[in-house]
């Protein structure tokens, strides 16, 4: 049992930093590095892209339909083939694979946050949107300053899933070796040999800590959130 | 923009699109006995999320939490790599060699590969934590009043759940039923990191022997795009059928 514990007490720093100082970040610091960077950019391009699906007509909401679609059916790992083999043709520079792997996670982050903010702002009542506009408000104006603040509380619970998610598809950086914690994890599993299942079950509860902390916190805004608001209606009553 | 030209110039010869072809038809049979084993198993973990007793209830729970909140590729290397490990000398080798049953002189029955084993195994698992409880959503969509009325034609729980509430909560969960069996074909695609050759292996396979970067990656996308779409379809045509039956049975 000792000699068990002691292939992660050796290996404690590498698979939580990788081999910074002294070399580039990697482990579950990368993973969460790489997670809040991707869904940082997912939620950005996920409410642009609901915006524009929400308030476009015709042809352009069709082929935007369209572009979502292609993301929402392909695997994570199949884009981040095409990122990784791609950005360095397109922009002509050397991408590092933390960076291709960030934009493939972000692009189907965003393609999901899309459809979710999409359905958001729908959920918002008619009446809302006329009583912006009499007020003399652009219909820009009115997605910002009334429907948009409603429609982010209840789309919160598909914003943190998403992350969720991201956290773990980050894992799938292993396959172009970026040095994340899945990837280290391996390799240290292929230097040791003999205690597999003690290696990938302590790399599944630092994942589990990560993730469901991720879903508890979001209770506890989303709490807040709801709570406040049933605040601010007993003050107007 | 000249690579792009150059590259999209020469097709794929016919053996590399073979090999797609084969990872393909992997990716496929591996989905089609996921999507049967994780819905079989959802209907069981849904059952016990939905009973009233602790024993099942928290086995139940803690099963969706540690599967829903730790990534797949760890799970699958979980049992690739740990479980081969726990288990005694020589099972592994067993599993690993070549094991066929000949049943008559045509059908031969071929034991799978231990990856193959492993992606059946760990992707069951990893999808029925899902599968589940888009099921149990179901059943919480069925009505209360179909419970009892089961319950008072003299059905026991287990009986009203078999031919009452299962068959109607299916019927509700059918459309997040099929985005589910959607994630399944794209989730195959991580049995690769344990080599299993699916449809992704092979296009990295094709794409390191032909160098021919665009059109390997770009043909397994296009088959990945038709799975999704064919289950799109069969889920819209499953669903007008089920109109149409409903409609007369009122």
């Amino acid at each position: 049992m000792s000699m068990q514990l002691s292939v992660l007490t050796d290996n404690l720093p590498y698979l939580l930093w990788g081999a910074y100082p002294d070399g580039p970040l990697g482990g579950a610091a990368l993973t969460v590095l790489l997670s809040a960077g991707s869904a940082l950019a997912s939620a950005l391009l996920g409410l642009a892209l609901g915006v524009a699906l929400s308030l476009a007509r015709g042809w352009p909401q069709l082929l935007l339909t369209m572009v979502l679609g292609f993301f929402r059916a392909i695997p994570v790992l199949m884009l981040i083939f095409w990122t990784y083999f791609l950005l360095p043709i397109v922009f002509h520079i050397d991408v590092p694979g933390v960076l291709s792997v960030m934009c493939a996670l972000a692009l189907i982050g965003g393609a999901y946050l899309a459809h979710s903010v999409h359905a958001g702002i729908g959920g918002v009542k008619a009446g809302q949107w006329d009583a912006g506009l009499s007020l003399g408000m652009t219909r820009m104006a009115v997605l910002h300053h009334i429907v948009l603040p409603q429609a982010l509380q209840m789309m919160l619970p598909s914003f943190v899933n998403q992350w969720v998610t991201l956290v773990k598809d980050s894992s799938l950086a292993y396959i172009v070796g970026v040095g994340e914690l899945s990837f280290v994890a391996a390799q240290v599993n292929s230097r040791v040999m003999i205690y597999p299942a003690e290696i990938f079950m302590f790399i599944g509860l630092i994942y589990f800590v990560l993730c469901s902390g991720l879903g508890l916190l979001a209770g506890r805004v989303a709490a807040h959130f709801g709570s406040a608001q049933n605040w601010q209606l007993d003050q107007a009553r | 923009m000249t690579e792009f030209q150059a590259a999209l110039g020469q097709m794929l010869a016919p053996k590399y699109l073979g090999w797609l072809v084969d990872g393909l038809w992997m990716t496929l049979q591996l989905s089609a006995v996921v999507a049967v084993l994780s819905t079989l198993l959802g209907v069981v973990v849904a059952a016990a999320r939905s009973s009233r007793q602790p024993w099942l209830l928290l086995p139940a729970g803690g099963f969706l939490s540690v599967f829903r909140n730790t990534p797949l590729l760890v799970q699958l290397f979980f049992w690739y790599f740990g479980v081969s490990s726990l288990l005694p000398d020589g099972s592994v080798e067993w599993l690993n060699t070549v094991h066929s049953v000949a049943l008559g002189p045509y059908l031969t029955l071929t034991w799978p590969s231990f990856e193959l084993l492993c992606a059946i195994f760990g992707l069951s698992l990893y999808s029925a934590a899902y599968v589940s409880e888009e099921i149990r959503a179901g059943m919480r969509g069925v009505a209360e009043a179909q419970r009892l009325a089961a319950a008072a034609l003299g059905l026991d729980r287990w009986q009203g759940l078999r031919y009452v509430i299962l068959p109607q909560a299916i019927r509700i969960a059918l459309p997040p039923l099929l985005g589910q069996y959607m994630n399944i074909v794209k989730n195959t695609s991580l049995t690769m990191a344990i080599g299993l050759a699916e449809l992704s292996y092979t296009s990295r396979q094709v794409e390191a022997q032909t160098f021919k970067t665009f059109q390997a990656f770009g043909v397994a996308t296009l088959f990945y795009i038709a799975a999704i779409a064919l289950i799109e379809t069969a889920g819209q045509l499953l669903q007008r059928r089920q109109r149409l039956a409903g409609g007369t049975q009122r």
